[in-house]
């Protein structure tokens, strides 16, 4: 997967870069409006994340100028402008996604997998993961070919956990990728480990293996290794 | 009172008391001319009557009305001209008046005459009454023109300070103008206009910049709080993490992302009360309502909490859409969040009011202070104290009532649209 970051913000993008380099992704990065135009006029991205604040111009037009160029390369809008207008407006240009900034790392990688999921993979497409198959399209799992009962959040929670697989994910950020905007309100860690406990119970009952590890008393772990 | 009623009674006041010494000098002055006049009539009719006793030769003692002559003979003395106060018979009246009375022994030729004359003299009380009388038409007058010229005053020479005066009350911070300078022939008025748009301009421009300010630190803030975000979670990738180390880096990114969620809130508050959320439109808040408690029935699910819902068909309230979601969002939060495990939440909605009851722990703090910022009540870690200030703030600037009522174990906070 080829991406391109826009970002003026040097310390942010080299966050990102470093830890979508982890994650083996090719990560270009150009820090304003003009050196962006002129690389997506040269090169093809899979996914562009695109910051709207920039020195020289306005991300939106950006966003216009690849829907034009290219209609293939998906768009993920990053800003702290979190404002319901640029959403709404992002989205109508044809963004896919809108990740407002502060943001977990491990949500990014959560939102660019989905993205190149439905752009470059056909949208309805299973991730297989050993004995575990999820199909993205009707939010169905099975274990040995065996359909599983999850709730939506469960479901949610496993993807989440795949896509981030080996990675340690703290019970606030997986709090915050399921509930969003009302994870403030909730006392989510303890609702975080009743999903899991739930989630760990269902896949070893349908005979799936124990991924889920609780590393440290702070997060999960979905270990591919056990 | 009106400034220019006072000033109007004050001058009356005033122009009284010079009325009254007025009228005493007045009184004085007339009283000495009158006397001065008298005298010099008498005097004159001394020499009319010393013509006379020339002419006839005078010689027995002569005595008619107002004029006495009596011969004295050769040896006498002359004296001075007297005057003074008496009271005679006035033939015509018939009766006694007071008169001013002369004295003198005069020599005609070889002879001596004592002579005495009198004349009706001006009364003090006369002269009186004709001065009050005199002064009170004029005061009465004067009354009549000072509150004639008052009305004037006040409607053509204080038209620019109400004209001033009125644009000063319809100022508002939030309509983004200052008040425009406007020329006036009075200097005080000119003054006034000028220093009014000057201050106007200027709070205008301060207001501007820290309402610039407070949404620019908080948007600022996610920039670096964002950055520091990424670093703790680039580090809890590297390996040979010790627990402690996990631990720490796990509830320094606790902190940071309750300081960015801080930030958020403290944004929307100060859009709130900026009103830039000016659209009312009517929404359907049972729909509202029904969507966002079917998105909540996960969480109160988790704490096995009931949800009871009482909810009336086609509720119409004005209220921007997304203030209404977030103002319902956080009752819904609160109601869930301060409950207890198998607690209940009770949502009434009716055309009049939006009501949510629920179980948990009574209030340690005064309630009345229960919608202030950063008041909580227990200090739990998820909550940063800034929900219920939201919803008042919502409520103020929708224009509905909030109240809360607490019972034991039960609360219960209604808005009253």
């Amino acid at each position: 997967m080829k991406l391109l970051l826009v970002e003026d913000h040097a310390e942010l993008a080299s966050n990102i870069i470093s830890y979508l380099a982890k994650a083996g992704y090719v990560c270009e990065w150009c820090n304003n409006y003009q050196n962006a135009i002129n690389k997506l006029s040269g090169f093809e991205y899979d996914i562009i994340m695109l910051d709207l604040m920039l020195p020289d111009g306005d991300g939106l037009d950006i966003l216009k100028f690849v829907k034009q160029q290219s209609a293939d390369t998906g768009v993920l809008i990053l800003s702290a402008k979190n404002a319901l207008d640029d959403k709404i407006k992002g989205l109508d240009l044809g963004a896919d996604d809108y990740l407002p900034k502060p943001f977990h790392l491990s949500e990014l990688n959560a939102r660019l997998k989905a993205i190149y999921r439905r752009r470059h993979l056909g949208g309805a497409h299973d991730i297989i993961f050993n004995e575990i198959s999820l199909n993205t399209d009707t939010m169905e799992v099975k274990v040995n070919d065996e359909y599983l009962d999850l709730t939506r959040k469960e479901y949610e929670m496993l993807l989440y956990m795949i896509v981030n697989k080996s990675r340690l994910l703290t019970k606030q950020s997986i709090a915050e990728h399921l509930w969003g905007d009302y994870m403030d309100s909730v006392d989510s860690f303890d609702f975080v480990y009743q999903h899991i406990k739930n989630l760990r119970k269902k896949i070893v009952q349908a005979g799936g293996r124990d991924y889920i590890q609780t590393m440290y008393g702070s997060g999960y772990k979905f270990n591919p290794n056990i | 009172m009106k400034l220019i009623f006072k000033i109007t009674l004050l001058y009356l006041l005033i122009s009284l008391v010079v009325f009254l010494i007025g009228g005493l000098i007045t009184h004085q002055i007339i009283m000495r001319e009158v006397v001065f006049e008298e005298q010099r009539f008498l005097k004159e009719r001394l020499d009319f009557a010393i013509r006379m006793i020339e002419r006839r030769k005078l010689h027995k003692p002569f005595e008619r009305d107002k004029i006495k002559i009596i011969p004295l003979g050769t040896r006498a003395k002359e004296t001075e001209i007297a005057f003074s106060d008496t009271v005679v018979m006035h033939s015509t009246l018939q009766r006694m008046e007071p008169h001013n009375k002369l004295d003198v022994v005069k020599k005609v030729g070889d002879q001596y005459y004592k002579v005495t004359l009198y004349d009706l003299i001006v009364e003090e009380d006369d002269v009186a009454e004709g001065v009050n009388e005199a002064l009170i038409k004029v005061y009465l007058l004067l009354l009549v023109v000072v509150l004639i010229l008052s009305w004037v005053a006040s409607v053509f020479l204080l038209k620019p300070f109400n004209f001033t005066l009125e644009h000063i009350k319809n100022f508002s911070l939030r309509k983004n103008d200052h008040i425009k300078y406007k020329k006036s022939s009075t200097r005080e008025f000119d003054k006034l206009n000028k220093f009014v748009e000057e201050m106007t301009e200027k709070i205008q421009t301060d207001y501007q910049s820290l309402k610039e300010f407070t949404e620019n630190a908080s948007h600022e803030m996610q920039t670096p709080l964002s950055i520091a975000n990424g670093k703790l979670e680039l580090l809890m990738e590297s390996d040979n993490l010790t627990d402690e180390q996990v631990a720490l880096i796990v509830s320094a990114q606790g902190s940071v992302q309750r300081l960015s969620r801080m930030g958020k809130a403290l944004s929307l508050l100060t859009k709130i009360e900026n009103k830039e959320f000016e659209s009312t439109e009517e929404i359907d808040l049972n729909k509202l309502l029904s969507k966002l408690l079917f998105d909540f029935k996960e969480l109160a699910g988790l704490k096995s909490i009931k949800i009871e819902t009482e909810i009336q068909e086609n509720v119409k309230v004005k209220i921007d859409n997304t203030l209404a979601a977030i103002m319902v969002t956080n009752l819904i939060q609160n109601a869930i969040r301060h409950n207890y495990e198998e607690g209940w939440v009770k949502v009434v909605l009716s055309a009049k009011s939006l009501s949510i009851s629920n179980t948990g722990a009574a209030l340690k703090s005064d309630p009345g202070l229960l919608f202030e910022r950063f008041r909580k009540d227990n200090q739990s870690k998820e909550s940063i104290g800034l929900g219920l200030s939201i919803v008042k703030k919502i409520c103020e600037v929708s224009s509905f009532d909030i109240t809360y009522q607490h019972q034991d174990e039960s609360h219960k906070i209604e808005i009253i649209f």
